[in-house]
């Protein structure tokens, strides 16, 4: 690609500089996540004390033991694995049928309710808030995990979207071949659509399953009772009342973000189509 | 029965969940804010219509200062700042990540990392590293021999404009630019998204530049931005529409009230405490519609300024 010596020259001192820079740029973005790692092993005497140092010394592993003692870890995990899996559940049925009806069935209005599920995605959650919280308390489901469950079964925009686009990308031929054999569209979308889908749902899945663990807002809002506190919103309850003690916070912090970095690692490929396909959303 | 009319069947079956979520938990809500936002409504009682007074007050409030009109300039400061520093950023460390370096995937990953720890972890974290007395950054700061930053948690004086550009002790920045660097912290989405688009430029485009003589940096500018720019503007839609809906961060390092000295309270903050603190339904919803209508209209303003700057 290069095609002179001059151009060589003048390249390789541009060259490093953007290697400099872009070494120094990653630090950057590293440094809050490894200093998060190294305060949760200090103890609160170094985190306190001057000189400021790095490493931890004595390694205080302790920390994450008090800080799981310190609020009621087990119950929170298990309400947040019933949130998460309760609305990936939610998600791929309600999503993966209307993908598959966007996607491959002719039938009136279709374009119509298609144009209408883009426009929600751009509405902001401000506007429908209060209205949709009243709703729900009227359905009986204030104060339960089902509040934030439930509504993962009426449907999600941006997944839908998600896996229209990949439905798209089956050939039709197999499609109208199932059907002059006499299945049923349910069957089609199980036997055929489903299992081509699998890279796709499991995406979806993903990013659902990541942000139940997230949620914090939805928790603040239908929720009252420590007793069903994800741990999300668990996990705040704790910070605001051991605010000074930083160590704790480090550990808990780390606790929290460790399953979702190590999913992360074992499926970046399923991450990276998400934003690929729906942007932002992640 | 013929094959048409069971793809009607089907497809008004299989779309019925997401139709019912539709009706009862978008348009419905959608409907009945706005009826809400002619009423007095505190939840307990019956909505009762009181015309536009709702509006008449949101207005009066703009006008004399209060503070809607002061959540709305936090807001504005927030999406502005964020939209511009993850434009500026994302490119940037993008087309730095697209360099033919040793280590390249190990640095990408850790620059999108960020991006998957989650808000409430990253909030307690950010509030420790920029903790006025305490935190990494001032601690960088003081060692570099530069003044110290208010940040979270910090005095009143943090409650930019009323200390715009620099108080005394040298200090510039506050709570919101705190949230500013958080957001631009967890960009790793759209690095992803640039690093795909500099990956789709077509490599003749640079080796036509270089055969004309062009530096890195003249490249940079000519070929890899306007290549890029239908990418930025997507981040800009997506990053107003985001930030102005932003909560749970702002929520956490303000003590969902929006400290220090009201420095941190947002319109979502606002309207959020309004709706559910004081249980002024009325008055919430007129916001909400206003937010809704300006969102709207900057929205539209961005799409038709567009198609002066963005490449086809």
């Amino acid at each position: 690609m290069k095609s002179n010596a001059m151009n060589d020259n003048h390249e390789t001192s541009s060259n490093i500089a953007g290697k400099v820079l872009v070494v120094l740029a990653t630090a950057l973005f590293a440094i809050p996540l490894v200093w998060m790692v190294l305060t949760s092993l200090k103890t609160p005497e170094q985190i306190a004390n001057a000189p400021y140092s790095w490493w931890p010394s004595p390694l205080r592993w302790e920390n994450y033991r008090e800080a799981v003692s310190a609020m009621p870890f087990l119950r929170y995990l298990v309400n947040t694995l019933v949130l998460c899996l309760g609305s990936v559940a939610g998600t791929l049925f309600s999503c993966t049928l209307a993908a598959y009806a966007f996607a491959r069935l002719r039938f009136p209005g279709r374009n119509l309710l298609f144009a209408v599920l883009i426009a929600t995605m751009l509405l902001p959650w401000q506007v429908t808030m209060a209205p949709r919280f009243l709703l729900i308390r009227e359905l009986g489901l204030y104060d339960s995990l089902g509040a934030l469950i439930a509504p993962t079964f009426l449907g999600n925009a941006f997944y839908i979207f998600l896996l229209r686009q990949f439905f798209l990308t089956i050939p039709q031929d197999m499609i109208e071949a199932a059907r002059m054999d006499g299945a049923s569209e349910l069957g089609i979308l199980w036997r055929i659509a489903l299992p081509l889908a699998r890279p796709a749902l499991a995406t979806v899945a993903l990013l659902q399953f990541v942000a139940a663990w997230n949620n914090y807002g939805g928790p603040l809002l239908y929720l009252n009772d420590p007793q069903h506190f994800p741990l999300a919103y668990g996990l705040e309850r704790f910070v605001s009342s051991h605010s000074t003690q930083t160590h704790l916070l480090m550990a808990a912090a780390v606790l929290f973000t460790l399953p979702i970095v190590a999913a992360f690692f074992l499926a970046q490929r399923l991450f990276l189509r998400g934003i690929a396909t729906t942007g932002l959303k992640g | 029965m013929s094959l048409k009319r069971q793809e009607l069947i089907a497809g008004l079956t299989m779309t019925g969940p997401w139709v019912l979520g539709l009706l009862t938990l978008t348009l419905y809500p959608f409907a009945a804010s706005l009826w809400w936002s002619f009423c007095e409504y505190d939840l307990l009682g019956q909505p009762r219509w009181v015309g536009g007074s709702n509006y008449a007050r949101l207005a009066r409030d703009i006008s004399t200062g209060g503070q809607f009109w002061q959540a709305l300039g936090n807001t504005a400061y927030y999406a502005v700042a964020s939209v511009l520093l993850s434009v500026l950023v994302g490119v940037s460390l993008a087309t730095l990540l697209s360099q033919t370096i040793r280590g390249r995937t190990l640095m990408r990953t850790l620059c999108f990392l960020p991006a998957v720890v989650p808000t409430v972890a990253a909030a307690v974290l950010w509030m420790w590293l920029l903790d006025p007395q305490a935190g990494l950054v001032n601690k960088a700061l003081t060692t570099l021999e530069l003044p110290a930053q208010n940040w979270f948690r910090g005095t009143s004086a943090a409650a930019w404009p009323t200390s715009w550009p620099t108080d005394a002790g040298g200090r510039v920045f506050g709570s919101k630019d705190g949230l500013v660097l958080m957001s631009v912290w967890g960009i790793g989405n759209l690095l992803v998204i640039y690093l795909a688009a500099i990956g789709d430029v077509p490599r003749a485009l640079y080796e036509a530049a270089e055969i004309d003589g062009a530096s890195p940096w003249r490249k940079f500018l000519h070929v890899t931005l306007p290549m890029l720019t239908p990418v930025i503007f997507f981040n800009v839609v997506m990053g107003l529409i985001q930030s102005v809906q932003a909560f749970t961060d702002v929520y956490l390092v303000s003590d969902g009230q929006g400290d220090p000295a009201g420095a941190t309270m947002t319109v979502s903050l606002y309207l959020f405490l309004t709706a559910f603190k004081d249980l002024d339904m009325g008055y919430a919803s007129a916001m909400a519609w206003l937010l809704f209508v300006i969102v709207a209209m900057a929205t539209w303003w961005l799409f038709r300024t567009s198609r002066k700057w963005v490449h086809q």
